[in-house]
């Protein structure tokens, strides 16, 4: 009979992204779906169900902000940013949205400029619920969100990523540009990229992030509360973000997130999907690594840079490709093992009694328009940053604290 | 009924230092933990207060970055520019007063305690001497990564251009010299006549009043992110700017003169170039603010470099290559992003640049900065 596959998601508190919970028909590849029935009686089909609610969200100064955000069915639990949707290149998605609130909401998926939209709900009225299928797009990162009373409902929480990942092939895409397909071939099997000596050569492609960037002004957040339908030109004109967010989660939190941060040994090249669902526009920068911009809003790029600094405008997804080599200006031999040139480092704490020890290396990654490094107008850095760890040295010896 | 609440995360017993350190990083200071020898030693000191003056004769107060060795133009905004042949081992010895800071050499890419951001290793306390040693000439930048949201904005920070390793290396800001781009013939390597710095910034004056910690959070490291600790009463969300700036130029936003090499001794010439028709012209771009910098030239240029790498050279940026820019052709730049143009014009005229700067937030244009490039 039927039986409900569930993919691992990860509990409410504490967790920064919720993968969406779905039952999967007969057509997947692990060998336990054998006799599985799809839920729309299809192979190769996947279905989510999602409920358009409402819920106080905490923002890191403890402060909480009223906010519009969806719920999955299946776990009860309202999430901000929405659960994410993931799908093989082709799958048929069956999506199921209940508009929980009390006026017309709507779920769009929009794909590469000019190109149609991968699915459009239209219109939800109250109270209702709307089933829609379609075929999960070509492989790459995707934003939804609801699209009416733009930008008001997006920003006021209803936004979510769905990432699709391709049927076959070493690069995230489906289609890669020779310039994307070149990189991905010459992860682990170049002199400058080498790989770690216990890992396989190429990304992996279960090493992705995603940073789906968000920002707050509580004022507005009021006025929904409050029952006001915001007008999108106030919001546009006047949005003052308070808060910014990478995964509903900003500073301290989004530093120590192990769904935001990027971890890894060098050798160990990382994807890392950024969305941005707010109105500010970010620059967002890494240190310690260039990264290679792969796809730009659902277009695999042609040209692909190496650069340390990208825009990261409102409603954008961007690929990054983080190459995870060592340092590249660390002082001395690229030869020598970096215990044997920077032993000191490695074996400091500093900070005495209540100090942190130097070792794993620990680089930031964080938005380089420093508002977005405030909460409620200071506290810097607790706005849209997060953690670049190196857990150890390419010939497969870990840095000191590495195990955790 | 009661709403159900999402939590703003979650703090294990185990990282409770480490959310401490977040906001409230260590002191440190002294000599570097891993010594090599050095090819290069340079030296700086933060802070020193300067007045930039307007054309009004108003001031704004700024905060600069000094090079202790250059008693001439060693206290200027932006912080003097640092050169440093590619591949050189380099002992900066950074001395700070009146409070802590750090250097964090943008786009150049160290361990972290010679990378400067206070939460990854400490903020010097008296002096430390950074080490790290630059494998790919281009054009960075240096700032300092303490409190970088007020920081950055008052004016601690100076362009930092690893030039390559060849004779005459590191060469005089204006050119001539010799830049890292595609050209397989000449080993990457290409010289020009001429160079301009384009560093737009801008400067909202309520900013300027502000003291080193203001805003920031109480430390408490058994308790770091107890909500008592947050302040409440800042705008460093709140950005908008009454100066614009290029390359330490200042314009109130309703004046609209251009920008011309008469404005300053040191900086006009960089900023409004002049060369003869079959020179080349080294364009170096940075946005150093924090609104979205759209540049338009009139006159054609090529893109041979962003963030320090040359497009289209191997190995790392063999994957991209060098694009050409058409006259009156715009591109936009995000805070710190760099790019390297390269202008080779073939016949006199006065050709116009324009930067505009639009809000981050409503993305409305504040102000357009004109200048020009002259060619004889
Ligand atoms: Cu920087
Ligand atoms: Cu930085």
């Amino acid at each position: 009979m039927k039986e409900i596959k569930r993919r691992d998601f990860l509990k409410l508190a504490g967790a920064t992204l919720v993968l969406a919970a779905c039952s999967r028909g007969g057509g997947g590849s692990t060998e336990d779906q054998s006799g599985d029935q799809s839920p729309t009686g299809q192979p190769g089909a996947v279905s989510f169900n999602f409920r358009i609610t409402e819920a106080l969200v905490e923002m890191i100064d403890g402060t909480l902000v009223y906010s519009w955000v969806f719920e999955d069915t299946a776990s009860g639990q309202p999430v901000l940013p929405g659960p994410v949707i993931q799908a093989e290149e082709g799958e048929l998605i069956s999506l199921t949205i209940e508009n929980g609130l009390r006026e017309n909401h709507s779920f769009l998926v929009p794909s590469a400029p000019g190109s149609p939209d991968v699915v459009d709900f239209g219109m939800i009225a109250p109270g209702e619920k709307v089933t829609k299928s379609f075929t999960a797009p070509s492989a790459g990162t995707y934003l939804y969100f609801d699209p009416l009373n733009a930008p008001v409902n997006r920003v006021l929480g209803l936004h979510g990523a769905m990432v699709v990942l391709p049927k076959t092939g070493n690069t995230p895409y489906s289609v890669p540009t020779p310039a994307v397909q070149q990189l991905f071939n010459d992860l682990g099997t170049t002199d400058h990229f080498p790989k770690h000596a216990l890992s396989p050569a190429g990304w992996q492609r279960d090493r992705f992030r995603i940073w789906l960037m968000s920002q707050v002004d509580p004022a507005f957040n009021a006025l929904a509360q409050s029952g006001v339908i915001i007008n999108p030109a106030d919001m546009r004109d006047n949005f003052l973000p308070r808060y910014f967010t990478i995964n509903g989660k900003s500073g301290a939190f989004s530093s120590h997130d192990h769904s935001v941060v990027l971890s890894g040994r060098i050798g160990q090249p990382m994807l890392v999907r950024i969305l941005n669902a707010g109105l500010f526009t970010h620059s967002n920068h890494l240190h310690a690594n260039h990264f290679y911009v792969t796809s730009v809003n659902n277009v695999v790029r042609e040209n692909v840079f190496n650069i340390d600094s990208f825009t990261i405008s409102p409603l954008d997804r961007v690929d990054w490709l983080v190459p995870y080599i060592r340092p590249p200006d660390i002082a001395g031999d690229p030869d020598t093992p970096l215990r044997e040139l920077i032993p000191n480092e490695l074996a400091l704490v500093i900070g005495g009694d209540i100090g942190v020890p130097q070792s794993p290396l620990v680089f930031p990654m964080h938005c380089h328009v420093e508002q977005s490094q405030t909460a409620a107008g200071g506290n810097y850095p607790q706005g849209t940053v997060t953690h670049f760890e190196f857990l150890g040295d390419i010939d497969g010896v870990d840095f000191p604290n590495a195990g955790g | 009924m009661a709403l159900p609440v999402i939590p703003r995360g979650e703090m294990p017993p185990d990282e409770t230092l480490a959310f401490h350190k977040h906001v409230c990083p260590p002191d440190f200071g002294g000599p570097n933990p891993d010594p090599l020898n050095p090819d290069l030693i340079l030296s700086r000191n933060l802070l020193i207060s300067i007045d930039l003056l307007l054309p009004e004769n108003a001031r704004v107060p700024m905060w600069i970055i000094e090079d202790p060795d250059d008693p001439v133009n060693g206290r200027v905004f932006p912080s003097k520019t640092i050169r440093i042949p590619r591949g050189a081992l380099v002992n900066a010895l950074v001395g700070c007063e009146g409070g802590t800071h750090t250097i964090h050499w943008h786009g150049i890419e160290p361990t972290p305690m010679n990378d400067g951001v206070g939460k990854h290793s400490f903020e010097v306390d008296g002096n430390f001497v950074y080490q790290f040693q630059p494998r790919e000439a281009g054009t960075y930048f240096y700032h300092c990564h303490k409190n970088t949201v007020l920081h950055f904005e008052m004016g601690l920070y100076g362009l930092l251009i690893i030039d390559p390793d060849v004779p005459g290396a590191p060469f005089t800001d204006g050119g001539p010299g010799f830049c890292a781009a595609f050209s397989p013939a000449t080993n990457h390597v290409i010289p020009y006549d001429v160079e301009a710095f384009w560093v737009a910034d801008e400067i909202d004056s309520r900013w300027h009043t502000l003291g080193h910690d203001d805003f920031m959070q109480e430390c408490d490291p058994e308790n770091p992110v107890d909500p008592a600790n947050f302040t409440q009463d800042g705008f460093l969300n709140d950005f908008r700017p009454d100066i614009f700036v290029v390359t330490g130029i200042p314009r109130r936003v309703n004046n609209p003169s251009p920008f011309s090499a008469a404005d300053d001794p040191l900086f006009g010439p960089l900023v409004a170039p002049a060369l003869q028709a079959g020179q080349t012209l080294l364009a170096r771009i940075l946005n150093a603010g924090y609104t979205i910098q759209q540049f338009t030239l009139g006159i054609d240029a090529e893109v041979i470099a962003m963030d320090g790498h040359a497009l289209g050279v191997p190995p790392f940026q063999q994957y991209s290559s060098p694009f050409r820019l058409p006259a009156g052709t715009p591109f936009r730049l995000t805070t710190a992003m760099r790019h390297d143009l390269i202008i080779t014009p073939a016949s006199p005229g006065i050709f116009p640049v324009t930067i505009e700067y639009f809000h981050s937030v409503s993305g409305r244009r504040l102000f357009t900065a004109r200048t020009a490039i002259t060619v004889i």
